[in-house]
């Protein structure tokens, strides 16, 4: 299969399709540079003859946003920082734990049968829209709305079908003659999994934790129906200065969504290898 | 399947096994389970926010979806115009990315990077991608500068102003977005394609092409039918990008199902009549899933044991 060299118009090609995948965060990235008055210049600059931080001060200063018209809820993006923070990391350490113990309890114990995987995979499959609407319901009846333990609860429970079948792929991968070589030992089951077990997946672990966190950290539709005042996450903000401004705050906006993204592509190229398993649920390994 | 191989001092196995399940299962029973019976529950009543507690609403049967499926044309619409922008986008991606998948058996220089340069756009959360595209859309952004350039014309189209052109360009974030997915999974699955078959043909005298359409591909199939799964499902629920390019606009011409369910429940507060809908659509995705997937079902399962 592999081995023909490139000739020259596929090299053509393959240079076209970077120039066009890239293209998108290049704009971006320029327009969270640009200095307000090249923000929506026509015809528009590519890039900025004189670059700036401006932008990214701007949003971490509650003045300078009102400066630009925007109160009430949408102001600085200090909090939507720190929510985006809280919320993804709380529900990506517990996403990941649970998953976990479900993960060797499926692998090891064959526990849930074989029509699991499509029952999980049909609970990703419910428009979020749909199971919003019985949230709001429930969270005001029990206080949870607004609140980040109850964004966090979402989290969890949206990313805990990833979380364990990417996880049982890794304790799949492993043979069992080594939990089982500890085991006769006199070690007890359950300490032959803490002390063999996921040491041995600790590569899968890491990887499995930071694309959780990729999936919590890109959520929308949940912050943005669940949270009021207290509660805001990094999407629902830049959907705010959207809503707020009719987009016109185009430097401010584009800082937050380069600061918004970069986390997200160096998580990215650190688990490229595993992002294949996370994505097809371990369908695909490699 | 497994012995009950009892060491010294441990549970017996299967409870050990249920134990370690139980977290899981009471989370999604809480989270996930406990909410959709709710809205069940709400999809046969005629419960908004004003009616009180959702006790005391009255069960009306059947209407909501009656209503959804007779009479309400822009929840039809809506349905319609997902699967239009589901098909269009997925034969698009599939096309592409099977193209780039395909190039990178090639042997060249700077590919390791290449390969993490064609990745990045699904790393950005769909938010963000939404803003930038409707930036690059913007009528004096850069999309219509190239067009100008390229068509010498007066000034470029207004993309969000009709219903061709913001369907287009819904459908162009949405492929820049995505096509990575299934480059990344078809060129996984090119690469764990055995070398024996496809050797065995070059010996006996068949054209790269043959080989191309006669062996891989057919041995591609599982993987290329996962790739189409798992996109469809996170297709049916497009909200996010179309949320930041065109909110449905212009009128309701590009309302995904996912927007449509959002505005009905927090925009007209129609939390029932939305559940409804939402039930109806989670049918749909079920039994779309189900056709995609017969083909696999049986390989699936066993790679799962």
């Amino acid at each position: 299969m592999t081995g023909r060299k490139l000739t020259w118009p596929l090299a053509f090609v393959l240079f076209g399709a970077l120039i066009i995948s890239l293209f998108p965060v290049f704009w971006i990235v320029m327009t969270a540079i640009k200095p307000p008055t090249d923000w929506n210049a026509s015809p528009a600059i590519w890039v900025p003859s004189h670059p700036t931080m401006v932008n990214f001060k701007t949003l971490f200063d509650p003045d300078a946003i009102r400066a630009y018209g925007v109160g009430g809820v949408s102001q600085a993006a200090t909090n939507s920082v720190f929510g985006s923070l809280l919320a993804s990391v709380a529900g990506t350490v517990l996403s990941v734990v649970i998953g976990l113990c479900a993960a060797i309890g499926i692998s090891r114990y064959a526990n849930g049968g074989k029509a699991t995987p499509l029952i999980i995979l049909s609970g990703r499959m419910f428009p979020p829209a749909a199971i919003a609407v019985p949230f709001v319901i429930i969270y005001s009846n029990v206080g949870l709305i607004d609140t980040y333990r109850g964004l966090i609860a979402i989290y969890v429970a949206g990313t805990l079908p990833f979380s364990t079948w990417m996880l049982k792929s890794f304790v799949d991968d492993l043979p069992r003659e080594i939990e089982e070589a500890v085991m006769i030992d006199g070690r007890s089951r359950l300490m032959a999994h803490i002390f063999v077990t996921i040491p041995l997946i600790r590569g899968g672990l890491l990887a499995t934790t930071l694309f959780i966190f990729i999936l919590n950290w890109s959520e929308f539709m949940f912050a943005l129906v669940l949270s009021y005042s207290n509660v805001t996450t990094i999407p629902v903000q830049l959907a705010r200065y959207v809503t707020a401004t009719a987009g016109t705050l185009y430097g401010v906006q584009a800082a937050l969504a380069v600061l918004a993204m970069l986390p997200l592509i160096l998580a990215g190229l650190l688990i490229q290898s595993h992002l294949a398993r996370g994505m097809t649920f371990g369908a695909v390994k490699r | 399947m497994q012995e009950a191989t009892s060491a010294r001092g441990s549970l017996p196995s299967n409870r050990l096994g249920q134990l370690l399940m139980l977290p899981g299962q009471i989370v999604s029973l809480l989270v996930l389970v406990v909410p959709l019976v709710v809205a069940f529950y709400m999809s046969f009543t005629d419960w908004t926010p004003t009616h009180g507690s959702l006790l005391q609403a009255t069960l009306v049967g059947f209407d909501n979806y009656k209503e959804l499926l007779v009479y309400d044309t822009r929840f039809v619409e809506a349905v319609v115009r997902t699967l239009l922008i589901s098909t269009v986008c997925l034969a698009l991606e599939f096309v592409l990315g099977l193209s780039l998948a395909v190039l990178f058996l090639r042997e060249f220089r700077g590919k390791a990077i290449l390969f993490s340069a064609f990745l990045t756009p699904m790393m950005i959360l769909p938010v963000v991608v939404g803003y930038t595209f409707w930036m690059l859309f913007q009528s004096n952004g850069p999309i219509n500068q190239l067009l100008m350039l390229v068509f010498g014309s007066g000034a470029g189209p207004q993309w969000f102003r009709s219903t061709p052109l913001a369907i287009s360009a819904v459908i162009i974030t949405e492929v820049w977005h995505w096509t990575p997915l299934f480059f990344l999974i078809l060129l996984s699955g090119l690469n764990a394609i055995p070398e024996n078959p496809v050797r065995a043909a070059v010996i006996l005298g068949a054209t790269p092409r043959q080989v191309f359409w006669r062996i891989v591909l057919p041995m591609l199939k599982p993987v290329i039918i996962v790739a189409f799964v798992i996109r469809a499902m996170e297709i049916v629920k497009l909200f996010d990008e179309v949320f930041m390019l065109t909110r449905g606009g212009p009128g309701t011409s590009t309302e995904t199902i996912s927007l449509y369910i959002y505005k009905l429940a927090f925009a007209d507060f129609q939390l029932a009549y939305g559940a409804a809908a939402a039930f109806l659509v989670l049918l749909g995705t079920l039994a779309l899933i189900h056709l995609l997937l017969a083909p696999i079902r049986n390989q699936l399962l066993e790679a799962r044991r």
